[in-house]
């Protein structure tokens, strides 16, 4: 038997003539950061048309929550930004407690607990960015380097809700328990050894000359053009507009803390790869001083409200009121005031946030997200436009799309 | 024990949207699909210069059935500091829909961004935007029947399975015999002249 294979190929010629191409890139292919496809017109090897298709990965899990209790949803809406899980249960947990009503009486270590939490997966996030984009670039060795830093950053994480990925440790109410014993002190660690991690990874990359040449003045964008796209987090601030949510919108004490919001003017790749550098510096500080909070030793994580939180597994077996409250949680889920909120957080992709409506039923009756990635990537139409093809990639790379969340 | 649950929610909302409680999250508006276009120009010539979403809901008993939700954001149009931003303003627009024939002028125009949101909506919805320069299905399979987030949808059971299934459910796109090969070249051109069908 002799069955002629073809080699599988990501990047098929769809359409040639005397001076232009049309290309089909993707949906498998490996610097596409996902399933996204684009066809190009090619003339040589500039780009003249960029179309993208998505949806490849379309899963429903708006649908999915609208089915779910308050409770459940959470679990599912984790997985949409496979990347920075921490953050859309952090946004989805802060528009269900609005509603609720308990929005101001989260206690403050659990406020510290998700601030906590959210920075380590923004810096984790950036590590995964900034790894598989100098993979496109053919730098390996950095991906090694992040992926270390990430190692450190996922221990900590399965610390605290015993998952790696999608710990599910956020709560409507609070979090759920204090900080395990013995992870501060792991904590310490990486505080102490980031800076030097960081170092590395920028005498790597930041100066080297082809690492410059790959993406100085590839994939521009101006201020006004990044507005009409509706950019936001990185990708906007590599465009002088340091639209930062923790800073105008901030929300579970992001005002107490100190931190810069970098920000450059040029828009191209690179700038858009300092500010996420630069964004991962300060995520470091941030925690720092969550880290000094946190010291001050156990408080209370959740709020005080049975009908809404479940009381301690420890209580279940002495208490009657326990077991019944924590029966009617588990098998009713509770039933939130009706009303429509908009909550906003700053992802490491940009403004992520849920709109989320309730008809005072046990299950969210919409939570509408506005990815960040889905508005970030669909720019490439533009500022793909008289590139070479090769940069196709810088490009996508620069802008961080995760496709759970594009396609959701 | 002091619970948010007492007293306890009388009846569900049909629209949660007129009995929410007081928060400040924007400033909103309720207008008609006819003002749309109107009021989106004024509040971008008074600086909402960011379309930040255009999402949907479907209230699947009240009159308008549909929301179309815009969210906007004042931002400068030129390179600014975290101090010039300060508090940005939010606006949030919310266009009721009618269930029966729904359509929606397009604002693609002064936002290329709505391009994809559009389409999302249209897609899972089925609320047409009138002037969309490629209105297609985005998310679910070109040749798919039903609008999957509309609350009538079935999502289980009998309902779900009488359903008609899309055509690539019941046969494989691949003949049998094919090459593992992927994607024939003929499937991609049809795919691209799908893609980009309204504009050749």
């Amino acid at each position: 038997m002799n069955v002629q294979v073809p080699p599988a190929r990501t990047l098929e010629v769809v359409e040639r003539n005397a001076n232009s191409m049309t290309l089909s890139m993707g949906p498998q292919h490996p610097s596409t950061h996902g399933v996204l496809q684009v066809i190009v017109d090619v003339s040589g090897e500039i780009i003249e048309r960029a179309d993208m298709e998505i949806g490849y990965l379309h899963t429903g899990i708006e649908k999915s929550a609208e089915n779910l209790f308050w409770t459940q949803a959470q679990t599912v809406l984790e997985r949409m930004d496979y990347l920075n899980p921490v953050g859309n249960a952090f946004c989805y947990v802060m528009a269900a407690e609005k509603l609720l009503g308990i929005g101001d009486k989260i206690p403050p270590r659990a406020q510290q607990i998700r601030v906590l939490n959210a920075e380590l997966t923004r810096i984790s996030s950036h590590c995964v960015w900034l790894g598989t984009h100098g993979i496109d670039l053919g730098a390996i060795s950095a991906f090694w380097y992040a992926f270390n830093i990430r190692e450190k950053i996922l221990d900590l994480v399965e610390g605290f809700g015993g998952a790696r990925m999608h710990p599910n440790y956020l709560r409507i109410g609070g979090v759920n328990g204090d900080v395990p014993d013995g992870l501060l002190e792991k904590l310490d660690e990486l505080i102490a050894e980031f800076p030097g991690r960081m170092r590395e990874l920028r005498r790597l990359l930041q100066n080297n000359p082809i690492w410059r040449d790959r993406t100085i003045d590839i994939g521009t964008i101006s201020a006004e053009e990044a507005l009409r796209w509706s950019l936001t987090g990185p990708s906007l601030r590599g465009s002088g507009i340091a639209y930062d949510v923790r800073k105008a919108f901030p929300y579970s004490g992001y005002e107490t803390y100190e931190f810069d919001v970098p920000v450059r003017t040029e828009g191209d790749s690179y700038a858009r790869f300092l500010c996420r550098l630069d964004e991962m510096d300060e995520s470091m500080r941030i925690i720092r001083q969550v880290r000094e909070r946190l010291a001050s030793g156990p408080g209370p994580v959740v709020v005080d409200d049975p009908k809404i939180v479940a009381p301690p597994k420890e209580t279940i077996a002495i208490s009657m009121e326990a077991l019944i409250h924590h029966f009617k949680i588990v098998s009713e889920g509770f039933r939130v005031p009706p009303g429509d909120v908009y909550q906003a957080i700053e992802s490491p992709r940009g403004e992520m946030a849920y709109y989320v409506v309730s008809n005072g039923n046990n299950r969210p009756y919409r939570a509408r997200t506005r990815p960040p990635s889905m508005y970030n990537l669909q720019c490439l139409k533009s500022i793909a436009v008289g590139n070479m093809i090769a940069d196709m990639v810088v490009m996508i790379g620069s802008l961080d799309p995760v496709f759970g969340e594009v396609d959701r | 024990m002091p619970s948010s649950q007492t007293p306890s929610i009388a009846g569900y909302a049909l629209d949660p949207t007129t009995v929410r409680p007081p928060l400040s999250d924007a400033e909103i508006l309720r207008i008609t699909p006819g003002e749309l276009r109107e009021t989106l120009v004024r509040l971008r010539e008074e600086g909402c210069s960011m379309l930040l979403d255009v999402g949907g809901v479907d209230y699947l008993a009240r009159v308008p059935r549909f929301d179309v939700v815009y969210h906007l954001l004042a931002l400068p149009a030129v390179p600014a500091s975290v101090e010039e931003i300060g508090t940005p303003r939010r606006v949030r627009v919310l266009v009721g829909v009618p269930g029966e024939h729904p359509h929606v002028p397009s604002v693609t125009d002064l936002w290329v961004s709505a391009d994809w949101a559009e389409r999302e909506i249209y897609d899972l919805f089925g609320i047409v935007f009138d002037g969309h320069p490629n209105l297609r299905r985005i998310q679910m399979p070109d040749d798919w029947e039903g609008y999957p987030l509309r609350k009538d949808y079935p999502l289980r059971g009998p309902a779900r399975e009488a359903t008609p299934r899309p055509s690539f459910a019941l046969k494989s796109n691949v003949p049998a015999g094919a090459p593992p090969s992927g994607k024939v070249a003929e499937a991609l051109r049809q795919q691209i002249a799908r893609a980009r069908g309204q504009e050749k």
